[in-house]
């Protein structure tokens, strides 16, 4: 499975951003091969308006089955993820990556979007 | 730290003048984030003393080199937005008019049009007699609030509450559903509506509440006016039940609003025997919430 989380940083210590559209890195976890990869979102500081869909645009590349983010998309972005096979979890935001991997495995997150 | 959101989705319902008397009432362990950037009054009230002071950045303005333009028009029909005149026989960018869309740098046959990035504004952390600080921002004429623009008041604010310790974020955001309301609302632990008892209030309630359930951000509501059509406060009751909204207090139409803010006042320091027990009450009921 590959799952995707909005964080604050690179690794697994970092937090989950609860911003969507505006998160500063997006993870990659890809179970099969065990590997973490991050994407530096910071230049959507420098976007006016539409970062949400930017973002979703960049999260539908990485092709994940998961998602896991704080407030979670808003409209515009959603109605893309809509469009893909992903399941949404929220209000995760401020665990670090590995506490939010761990209660997604345990089925403690909320299934949002 | 904690990041409340005040938002009302119609303008003039009184969010300006209740943020300014939290901060008033809560003094010290707080940020205040001004992010109505555009009709920002937040100033006004709490009178700032700017100790930094940042330029902003946004948006691209196109500009016409005069050396190598021929004045062939091209740029001029090409433009959605009337932006390029003719004056005295060479084609110029009105700023005021130019969207920075870039429509004109890409036909030019010339290369005489280039896109720069445009200073529109300041940032500014700045002391209040509050012992409260506030982080606002001060836009040239003719430049837009965005989504951009609020997420920078925000991130700074933030940066600046964690260095200073501060346990909360309070956020004066902007009217409306647009952008700049979605990159206030992103990140926000929580969310203070504020309304009053009008049927543009009570429509504009519901738009911005649709916006925030979007976010699943938790919410209180204070009605303002709220004598002023019994009927329509009485709807948005109802509304506030039916959505799980926190009712957290009417307040009745009170002159103590306009005289505060033309007089650089909050509620409070107008009438503090009035208003204290007020926004104490409304406050803690927030308080358990968050």
């Amino acid at each position: 499975m590959r799952i995707i989380f909005t964080a604050t940083g690179p690794d697994w210590d970092a937090l989950i951003d609860p911003r969507f559209g505006r998160t500063d890195y997006i993870l990659l976890y890809d179970e099969e091969k065990d590997e973490l990869s991050s994407i530096d979102n910071r230049e959507i500081m420098e976007v006016a308006h539409g970062a949400g869909p930017k973002t979703a645009q960049k999260i539908h590349e990485l092709n994940p089955d998961v998602l896991i983010t704080g407030n979670g998309p808003g409209g515009n972005a959603a109605s893309i993820l809509g469009q893909m096979k992903i399941k949404i979890y929220i209000k995760a935001g401020g665990k670090s990556i590995r506490d939010a991997y761990n209660s997604f495995k345990n089925n403690e997150l909320i299934l949002g979007g | 730290m904690k990041e409340i959101v005040i938002i009302s989705g119609k303008g003039g319902t009184g969010k300006s003048s209740i943020c300014a008397a939290l901060a008033d009432l809560l003094q010290e362990d707080l940020v205040v984030a001004d992010c109505d950037v555009d009709a920002a009054d937040l100033h006004l009230i709490l009178s700032p003393q700017a100790s930094s002071s940042e330029d902003f950045y946004s948006g691209l303005i196109a500009s016409i080199d005069p050396d190598k333009c021929i004045n062939c028009g091209i740029c001029k029909t090409a433009c959605r937005f009337d932006a390029i005149e003719l004056i005295n026989d060479q084609h110029i960018v009105s700023g005021l008019d130019c969207e920075g869309c870039g429509y004109c740098y890409h036909v030019c046959p010339q290369e005489a049009i280039s896109l720069e990035e445009q200073k529109v504004g300041q940032f500014m952390i700045s002391e209040t007699r509050f012992g409260c600080d506030l982080v606002h921002a001060h836009l040239g004429i003719g430049a837009d609030n965005s989504g951009k623009l609020v997420a920078k008041v925000k991130s700074i604010a933030k940066d600046h509450g964690k260095k200073l310790n501060k346990n909360l974020l309070l956020v004066d955001g902007s009217p409306g559903i647009g952008c700049p309301v979605i990159s206030s609302l992103s990140g926000a632990d929580y969310v203070i509506y504020v309304t009053e008892a009008s049927l543009s209030g009570l429509s504009d309630l519901q738009r911005v509440h649709e916006l925030v359930a979007k976010f699943q951000v938790p919410g209180a509501c204070i009605v303002n006016k709220a004598d002023i059509n019994p009927t329509v406060a009485d709807k948005i009751h109802r509304f506030l039940t039916r959505e799980k909204i926190l009712h957290v207090g009417d307040i009745p139409y009170s002159e103590d609003f306009p005289k505060a803010i033309s007089m650089g006042r909050t509620l409070i320091e107008e009438n503090s025997e009035w208003w204290t027990p007020v926004f104490t009450k409304i406050w803690q009921a927030i308080k358990e919430k968050i």
